[in-house]
């Protein structure tokens, strides 16, 4: 290999390039057979396209985006390696190239080929520009670009311009077959020849003529096809000179009958690649230099670094005249009927399907991450303690930016970049890492990994029982869920492509047939949703993670008798709205804006039909690392953030704000509910109907403890009597107990610091503290969880209601009273 | 391509080692369908037992097989059909040909007929890049000096004409009151086509000059851009920091104008303005250089970008006629970068003749995306038979487009065909041919960037005594209700946002039905809710 050649290449490895097109405008107002709008081709184009992506094999260009634009526009970007066949042949017009080159080259093409066939996709546009050659004499990398647009244009039915070069298209496609993959045989044939021949086929003709000349060959089934082109193109002495076995294969490629043809996987199998395979494969990149530590990070990772490094596909097609900005003015139609029928000026060319490649740059990037180190690139997660060490320097920097907004990590390039690999590695290790991965997610998770993120958070390991699962037979809940997937966040493109349409039906039914026990409620959609957007490739992830969630914050939700579940639900939220926001409760109490009202598509969805998915993604972030309870608090911190209008308004204008609930911060309301999150002690949030992991301690609230129609009459959450000891052991300076029980008893025994105010002297007429006569009380209160004890329960309940009524913050009530403190081994209490 | 459909037959053993057979109908060419699906319903004519058994897999397998096998083979065979019809020239490969190679040159750039830009685009580009420079005073200067000659010019004929016209009745009313004593009715009646070829001589007169004048001016100014532009490739290119997002400054001080803020969308939310206003339709559209106000500016900054203005007018069917005094705006200052306003409306009239005969030849109406091509070749077939131009007019609901550079306000002007009597209000519902056109106009926007856009929210431009109370507050619901389905819908259409709507109430309201169709507004469309930025550290 040349040195020359090798920093030639080096420079072109692994590049990434864009294409462009404008999907087929809609004639006029046409609706489907539901009576909806139809979806924007682009939109279909966008869902078929995402299967593409999956791709990943050594002879096919991987694809990694696809860019809905305005007006139509269509933008592919996917991987681009050295040059075209075509240049490549014209890098080596004075040396023709070895036949077992060429052929080494078309056994490459051929396994591409034979890989797109097993994923029963045809390639239809199969022409030397969409052979890329990397390398060169005896090591060649091909990969085959572009191969994608039959498939995502549904074989060209969502686009206006046709597909395929007519130079090597087979008979029976110029006279309307489309999909046989033997045509693609034929057009690799015919590639094949032009290289053995060394020539250009029909070079002068124009297209027309050339489409005459393939037509001919059907018309006369019996002439040889290779000796014709041979005969015209005045090269047969040369054919006939080529091995025997290639010219066989040549022959039956081209033959005029599709049958007679073999097929991709035969190819491969043909002797006259026998040799071939035989042939050491030697890297092109063992002996140059070293290839740039970020290649060799997965193509999607690099792409998203890209973008985060500024990078905009679309001014860069913009910036070679892909995208040309044509005023829209002069465009306009004179006359607009009715129908929609319209006059227009005559179309311009810039709307005509234009098959350049632009390439982008990734030396912008490279030298942006040239300074990191090798660890960064490749993270270590277990190592000896001396590397600990100056690990923990560098994480000392990193928390400095992780002080920074949300928003502004995510879009740091080298934050991202860390955070990807330290991810990747992690989920790597995964299921063993799970408890590191954990920690790192409750810093935050990097968009890229989402998904697969929030599978590991929520236990799932995939086991194919997805696959078993029946998601076709006909059930009485198809009609719901038919009429609820057009109404699912389309504004999302992904979600609104028939594809998007087709896998959340699947899902849904999925997991309606995988619950026996449990119905179909309107909701499901919208939360199944985010973990279709975040898997659309990967349907068995999407499911496992939405069979794990819903037990885990949803239990019993989606019975068909679900109104004790909800019920109880909702009695939890008012009663810690009391707790975190007492004057609001007391507010909302006071007007009868009860949480039926309002909370139920909350709960019922986790929040996922209120929001806008990119919201819920950042709620659910938050969400995976909580327990049960956790959704209470966002429910909270949303009435927080609503607080000062809420406040103002009457039960109207409260009705009418939350039927379409107003813009929310959600960053804010993540904080806000994570830090009332933490400073609630876990038996307030205890509820009856959630899913228990552990079985209760004794003094824990027990299951069946709190009946219903209790919980309901109490406007303060109760607290056990484990969580007390443990404040009182650990975190004094945070409790303030009062003591309801008469002086006597007081003085008999009692809880050490705690505030004796017998409940039979107070007055609870008055909403003041300064009525109970206690002095500084209001600061002996202030910034500490106030529970309510007594031995006459009723008393604390009355009690603590006057409280919340005087604005007193986290006030709850002692489950099972005074009494059961005298259970606590070792003692806490003591007399005077 | 048709389809064909073959049995799948499945042979098994079941779970006591009975030989089972299960059948389906499978359709080919195989598309999209998933082989899961067919799976199952295979499995369920099986006993449920089965799929514990894991019958399945070896049932997916054989089902791939025969799929892959029948799936090539139908191809294959189609093919064979084909290619043997094309060999007993039972196929018109002539068409073929024809049909692919119109379609390689109508679709793809690489074999189209490279037309380069048009003088319109190529005059487009130069200005937009001209007026985002340091050029742009210039430009503004240059166009106010020139809306003055012509400005002068007009107000100068109509003085004219209206002295001759003074005169004129000065000298009949002298002739009749002579009548019968020294003049005749005959005189009277000569008199009469003397004074009205006199009249039309200096109108005439005028009007070739202001003609002259204006296509002098376009001339010049054309000539003088192009100059402009190729100046500035040669000197280094300084632009202004202008984005193209103008903002309308309304200087005519409408009687009445509320603003809002809204979100449309039920979980992500497009922000949207909302202005409720009441003014005369023609002051949006009023001769733009008249005073020395910053509207000069913004019009020509927005012209050829993104971000177009557009006003629906209404307009009766009879023929392409546009309000007069638009019409009369428009004509106060020369028409730089489109054909002044009476030809454009000539060539519009024009069109819907032709669409009008089309129509009755019974030619299958032109999808909006492919217009072009059939709104030329319609154009020819209109003028071989000109006799067929009874009743050329546009229906109820139709609008038709004018382009404006020298307007107060609008970049264009939608014109909307609606027949309504002035005198008698009725009751329209939403699927009224106005509304589906307010609808069309909607979606041309959105297609064509026009992103602010001005709708008559009484669907009339004057009041009349019909029009009570509580029809105004009727009406006003509708539009409003209808506006905000468009543009929830339009979130869909793919194009550009409408970013600021304008509601447009007759100028003649009152003060007390405006405060109450504002106040409508609010609870029709959803109001932004404030943002109050609170410090977290606190």
């Amino acid at each position: 290999m040349a040195a020359g050649a090798t920093s030639l290449t080096k420079s072109e490895t692994r590049r990434l390039c864009a294409i462009t097109f404008f999907a087929r405008l809609h004639p006029g107002d046409v609706c489907g057979s539901n009576g909806l709008p139809l979806t924007p081709n682009s939109i279909a184009i966008l869902g078929r396209s995402q299967r593409l992506k999956e791709l990943q094999h050594e002879h096919l260009c991987q694809y990694l985006d696809v860019v809905r634009g305005k007006h139509e526009r269509t933008i592919v970007v996917s991987e681009y390696v050295g040059c075209t066949l075509e240049d490549y042949v014209k890098r080596h017009s004075q040396t023709p190239i070895k036949q077992t080159h060429i052929l080494r080259i078309f056994h490459q093409v051929a396994s591409g080929l034979a890989v797109l066939h097993a994923q029963r996709l045809v390639v239809h546009n199969l022409e030397p520009r969409h052979i890329l050659v990397e390398g060169s004499k005896d090591a060649v990398q091909v990969k085959l670009f572009n191969y994608g647009m039959h498939h995502m244009t549904k074989g060209g039915a969502y686009v206006p311009f046709p597909i395929g070069n007519v130079r090597y298209m087979s008979p029976e496609r110029l006279l309307g077959v489309n999909g046989n993959i033997k045509s693609d045989v034929w057009a690799w044939a015919m590639l094949l020849l032009e290289q053995l021949l060394q020539t250009e086929l029909w070079p002068k003709l124009k297209l027309s003529n050339i489409a005459w000349k393939v037509l001919a060959f059907a018309r006369n089934t019996k002439v040889s096809v290779v000796e014709k082109i041979a005969r015209e193109h005045q090269r047969l002495e040369l054919y006939q000179q080529l091995p025997l076995e290639v010219r066989e294969l040549l022959e039956r490629c081209l033959s005029v009958l599709p049958a007679q043809r073999p097929l991709p996987a035969e190819l491969l199998q043909h002797p006259c690649f026998a040799q071939l395979s035989q042939a050491p494969a030697v890297r092109p990149d063992a002996s140059a230099e070293p290839v740039p530590l970020l290649l060799r990070c997965p193509l999607t990772q690099i792409y998203h670094l890209w973008q985060l490094a500024g990078g905009d596909v679309q001014a860069e097609l913009k910036k070679e005249g892909l995208i040309r900005s044509e005023a829209p003015i002069l465009a306009l139609p004179q006359i607009v009927r009715l129908s929609g029928a319209s006059v227009c000026p005559p179309r311009s060319q810039s709307y005509l399907m234009d098959d350049r490649v632009v390439l982008l740059k990734l030396q912008p990037l490279l030298q942006r991450l040239s300074r990191l180190p090798a660890s960064v690139y490749f993270p270590l997660l277990h190592m000896p303690r001396q590397q600990q060490q100056q690990q923990q320097q560098q994480q000392q920097q990193q928390e400095q930016q992780q002080q920074l907004p949300l928003l502004i990590r995510e879009r740091d390039i080298e934050y991202q970049f860390r955070r990807v690999r330290l991810f990747t590695r992690l989920l790597h290790g995964y299921p063993h890492t799970a408890e590191q991965l954990q920690r790192e997610a409750a810093i935050d998770i990097p968009p890229l990994l989402r998904g697969p993120i929030w599978a590991a958070l929520l236990g799932v390991l995939p086991n194919a029982s997805y696959a078993k699962i029946d998601k076709f037979t006909a059930t009485s809940t198809d009609r719901q869920i038919e009429v609820d997937i057009p109404r699912c966040h389309q504004y999302d493109e992904l979600l609104s492509s028939p594809d998007g349409h087709r896998k959340l039906k699947r899902l849904l039914k999925a997991w309606v047939t995988a619950h026996p026990q449990y119905v179909y409620w309107q909701g499901l959609d919208s939360l199944t949703a985010p973990f279709l957007y975040l898997n659309f490739n990967n349907e068995e992830m999407a499911f496992l993670s939405l069979f794990r969630f819903i037990p885990k914050y949803l239990q019993w939700f989606f019975l068909k008798d679900n109104s004790a579940i909800i019920k109880e639900y909702l009695c939890k939220f008012s009663q810690l709205s009391a707790f975190h926001e007492p004057l609001l409760a007391q507010h909302l109490a006071s007007i009868n804006f009860i949480p039926e009202l309002f909370a139920i598509p909350w709960f019922l969805t986790m929040f996922s039909h209120v929001f806008p998915l990119h919201k819920i993604l950042h709620l659910w972030d938050k969400l995976m690392l909580g327990d049960s309870s956790y959704p209470l608090f966002i429910g909270v911190a949303i009435l927080k953030q609503l607080k000062s209008t809420l406040l103002n308004s009457g039960f109207n204008e409260c009705i009418l704000l939350f039927s379409d609930l107003p813009d929310i911060v959600m960053e804010s309301c993540v904080i806000e509910s994570q830090k009332m999150y933490e400073c609630t002690p876990k038996s307030i949030t205890h509820r009856q109907h959630a899913l228990r992991v552990q079985t209760p301690h004794v003094l824990d609230i027990g299951a069946g403890e709190v009946e219903l129609q209790h919980l309901q009459s109490e406007l303060c959450p109760r607290i056990s009597a484990k969580d007390v000891h443990q404040l009182l052991l650990h975190a004094p300076e945070q409790l303030a107990l009062i003591d309801l029980r008469s002086v006597v008893e007081f003085g008999h025994v009692h809880v050490p610091h705690s505030i004796n105010i017998p409940f039979a002297t107070v007055q609870l007429g008055e909403q003041r503290l300064e009525a109970l006569q206690v002095p500084q009380l209001e600061v002996q209160l202030r910034q500490r969880i106030v529970v309510c004890v007594s031995n006459i329960h009723q008393h604390a309940v009355e009690f603590s209601q006057f409280l919340v009524a005087c604005g007193v913050l986290r006030t709850c009530i002692l489950h099972k009273g005074f009494n059961v403190l005298h259970s606590i081994e070792p003692n806490i209490l003591i007399s005077n | 391509m048709g389809t064909s459909i073959v049995q799948f037959v499945y042979n098994y053993k079941d779970y006591a080692g009975k030989d089972c057979v299960a059948k389906l109908d499978i359709s080919f060419p195989f598309e999209d369908e998933s082989i899961d699906e067919l799976v199952t319903q295979l499995l369920a004519q099986m006993d449920p037992m089965m799929r514990y058994l894991d019958e399945d897999i070896n049932l997916q397998k054989e089902l791939q097989m025969f799929i892959d096998r029948e799936h090539q083979k139908f191809y294959d065979d189609y093919s064979e059909k084909l290619i043997n019809q094309a060999a007993n020239e039972e196929l018109d490969l002539e068409a073929i040909v024809r049909n692919t190679e119109r379609l390689y040159k109508e679709e793809l750039l690489q074999f189209a007929d490279r037309i380069g830009p048009s003088d319109e685009d190529i005059f487009a580009q130069s200005f937009h890049r001209l007026v985002h420079s340091s050029s742009l005073e210039d430009i503004l200067k240059r166009e106010r000096g020139y809306a003055k000659v012509i400005a002068d010019m007009t107000d100068h004929m109509d003085s004219e004409v209206e002295t001759l016209k003074d005169s004129q009745q000065q000298e009949m009313d002298s002739q009749i009151n002579q009548l019968d004593i020294t003049t005749t009715s005959q005189d009277i009646n000569n008199l009469l086509a003397q004074q009205y070829t006199t009249h039309n001589f200096v109108r005439k007169r005028y009007e070739s000059e202001l003609e002259a004048m204006m296509g002098h001016q376009k001339n010049e100014y054309r000539d003088w851009i192009t100059s402009q532009v190729s100046q500035m490739f040669q000197v280094s290119p300084v632009s202004t920091p202008l984005g193209n997002r103008s903002s309308m400054f309304v200087s005519q001080h409408p009687s009445m104008e509320e603003s809002f803020t809204i979100h449309l969308g039920s979980q992500l939310k497009h922000m949207h303005n909302i202005r409720i206003l009441s003014a005369n339709v023609t002051d949006l559209c009023s001769p733009l250089h008249v005073d020395e106000n910053l509207n000069g500016l913004n019009m020509a900054l927005g012209l050829y970008s993104s971000s177009l203005c557009g006003v629906v007018v209404l307009t009766p069917s009879i023929q392409a006629q546009a309000n007069k005094s638009i019409i009369k705006n428009a004509n106060r200052s020369t028409e730089f970068h489109f054909d002044q306003m009476d030809v454009q409306l000539e060539k519009i009239e024009k069109l819907i003749r032709a669409l009008s005969t089309s129509d009755t030849s019974s030619t299958p109406s032109n999808g909006s995306g492919s217009g072009s091509g059939s709104g030329n070749s319609t154009e020819g077939s209109a003028t071989s038979s000109p006799i067929k131009q009874h009743v050329a007019k546009l229906k109820t609901g139709d609008f038709y487009i004018t382009k404006h550079s020298n307007l107060s306000q609008s970049h264009v002007i939608f014109h909307l065909i609606s027949d309504e009597p002035i005198n008698s209000p009725s009751e329209i519902n939403s699927r009224h041919p106005v509304i589906l056109g307010l609808r069309n106009i909607l979606k041309t926007a959105s297609r064509h960037d026009i992103t602010t856009l001005t709708i008559p929210a009484l669907l009339r431009h004057e009041m009349s005594e019909d029009m009570t109370v509580p029809w105004c507050i009727r009406r006003a619901e509708l539009v409003f209700k209808c506006a905000k389905g468009f543009m929830i819908e339009s979130a869909s259409w793919g194009g550009a946002e409408l970013s600021t709507l304008q509601l447009l109430l007759p100028h003649d309201i009152s003060e007390e039905l405006f405060t109450t169709l504002a106040g409508m507004v609010p609870n029709v469309f959803r109001v932004a809710n404030p943002k109050i930025l609170v410090d977290n550290n606190k």
